[in-house]
């Protein structure tokens, strides 16, 4: 069944768009993760137009991230005065995101700045969780108990000034790297669209020593705020958010999350993260290749503000 | 045949019939469009848009040898746009080099009844701006073929490759010996705005007539609402979207709720 998307302006299938929806839902609820840096290039690759795609995206993750935060909040697994901090911030990030997105797309340079983006973020985190899970499993393998890290209380972030106390987190830590955090979470969510999660679970975790069981409800309430204002921001700055395509991922997406969240619970956490890490490596080494292969066609046609014509 | 083609048919063989003043001595192009409008709702898949002539002669016209040629061009809104070429820097390739292409139509189709090159001389195609290779880009149209920059070229060509230039060289049927027909495909992405169709009666390379009809094609419906919300009332477009995310991802925690 076509549906004609009223913003994106051309037709697509409809169980096409909940079947992408409801794939990557699937995986964002097996491995806890937002989605968006998988589901942003698939639809980039279905003949949406980048800027559509990023920023309906942001309505996507906002259905996605609803979904978990109130389920977290209901177990009351958050820390709301961190969430509330990394959200502030996270808002200012967006901002700034939403400008230099703007600003690329008028110098043509947006493609290839998503891409570098994406190989550098998803490089990392990909080969750092595919090493760490595979270490781990190693190390079962041989029956040897794991070096488990504990959260110390001594690290670079206790020496910072401006402390704050994060009675929830059990944490009294200074606010600059939390700002920090928010800020550049905000700043790639916007540019990228994505919710940042596979960046902030782990910083959260390693970098500021959040207790793991409070991480996960404080980074979706936290991608849930930031989403919502890059929605709005990207909705009235560039009006490119689709409400038609956003509804069919919405719904695909909470679908999929539901069956993806009981198969994610069979499996051993260490598989996982190798799994994951897997995945997002993956995608980080596609967008690699794109940029270093000699592409077949070296031109191509823009309107002066970089979007595709309408 | 569909009957708002038929209508269109039988518009253009009844003003035929009305025998309408034309010039002594030449042939007049009488020429209709299936529809003048063309609307884009929910279930659009692009459409096809019927093209209607006839030649019309009266007792003076002077009996000239050889068939008549028809070419029928359609063009779509007017748009400026930017090509640009990727350069390998650094290992890696980035946009370099751009030329910015003023004010050309997105959808531009040329249907004819034979090969341009058949139909007309090189230096009157040129002045007409008749067919891709003759459209003037950053130039005016004059005696001479333009001459193309590579970024020009590759214009024609991703154009082209997108369906959104399209040249057709048997595009133009003739139905009897004064009725012709075109069928202009637009396809799914088509823009929205008013789009012309020009029609030209040749013979042995000289240009008899030319008619002009305007066809416009614009969002209706649902789709016209959305776009209308999304570009007069975009803080509220964004705050309505937000909210129906929150509904449906509650709405979804809900029913699948197992604690």
């Amino acid at each position: 069944m076509e549906l004609y998307l009223p913003i994106a302006e051309l037709p697509m299938n409809v169980f096409i768009l909940l079947g992408m929806g409801a794939a990557v839902g699937f995986l964002s609820g097996m491995f806890g993760v937002g989605g968006g840096f998988l589901l942003t290039p698939l639809l980039i690759f279905s003949g949406i137009s980048p800027a559509v795609a990023v920023a309906t995206v942001s309505s996507q993750i906002v259905a996605s991230s609803a979904s978990g935060s109130l389920a977290y909040l209901r177990k009351k697994a958050i820390d709301l005065k961190l969430a509330g901090f990394l959200l502030v911030s996270g808002m200012a990030g967006s901002a700034g995101g939403v400008w230099v997105y703007t600003l690329l797309r008028l110098t043509g340079q947006l493609d290839v700045v998503i891409a570098l983006c994406y190989v550098t973020f998803l490089g990392t985190v990909g080969a750092l969780m595919l090493s760490e899970a595979l270490r781990a499993i190693a190390a079962q393998r041989r029956g040897q108990p794991l070096p488990v890290r504990r959260p110390g209380q001594h690290g670079w972030a206790q020496r910072l000034p401006l402390k704050v106390r994060f009675r929830r987190s059990r944490l009294y830590i200074s606010a600059i790297p939390v700002v920090v955090l928010g800020v550049a979470i905000g700043f790639l969510g916007a540019l990228l669209g994505v919710g940042g999660g596979f960046i902030m679970v782990p910083a959260l975790i390693y970098l500021l020593k959040v207790p793991t069981t409070i991480v996960i409800g404080t980074t979706l309430l936290q991608t849930l705020g930031t989403m919502a204002f890059a929605t709005v921001m990207q909705a009235t700055t560039n009006q490119t958010v689709d409400i038609v395509l956003g509804l069919c991922l919405m719904i695909g997406g909470v679908i999929g999350a539901q069956f993806g969240a009981r198969v994610g619970q069979r499996l051993r956490g260490e598989t996982l993260r190798a799994l994951l890490g897997l995945l997002v490596l993956s995608v980080g080494l596609r967008f690699a290749v794109d940029l270093v292969l000699e592409p077949q066609e070296l031109y191509s046609v823009t309107t002066p503000a970089g979007g595709g014509m309408r | 045949m569909r009957p708002a083609r038929l209508l269109a048919a039988l518009a253009v063989a009844a003003a035929a019939a009305a025998g309408l003043a034309s010039p002594a001595g030449a042939e007049r192009l009488v020429t209709a469009l299936s529809h003048d409008n063309v609307s884009i709702s929910s279930n659009f898949t692009g459409t096809e848009v019927v093209v209607f002539g006839t030649i019309e002669r009266d007792a003076q016209t002077v009996a000239r040898s050889g068939a008549y040629d028809v070419v029928v061009t359609v063009a779509g809104p007017l748009r400026t746009l930017v090509t640009r070429r990727k350069e390998r820097t650094v290992g890696i390739w980035i946009n370099a080099d751009s030329e910015v292409i003023e004010r050309l139509p997105v959808f531009l189709a040329v249907h004819s009844t034979r090969p341009l090159t058949e139909i007309a001389s090189d230096i009157l195609r040129a002045r007409l701006s008749l067919g891709l290779d003759m459209l003037p880009i950053n130039a005016e149209p004059g005696p001479e073929p333009p001459v193309r920059t590579d970024f020009e070229e590759a214009f024609l060509r991703l154009m082209q490759q997108e369906r959104r230039y399209v040249q057709v060289e048997d595009g133009v049927e003739f139905l009897g010996a004064d009725l012709f027909r075109a069928t202009v495909r637009l396809p799914a992405n088509v823009s929205v705005g008013t789009y012309t169709a020009k029609v030209q009666l040749f013979r042995g390379g000289a240009l008899l007539s030319t008619t002009e009809e305007t066809l416009d094609i614009g969002k209706v419906g649902f789709e016209a609402h959305v776009s209308e919300f999304a570009r007069d009332w975009s803080l509220l477009y964004g705050l309505v979207t937000v909210i129906i995310a929150v509904v449906t991802g509650w709405l979804a925690g809900v029913i699948f709720r197992r604690d």
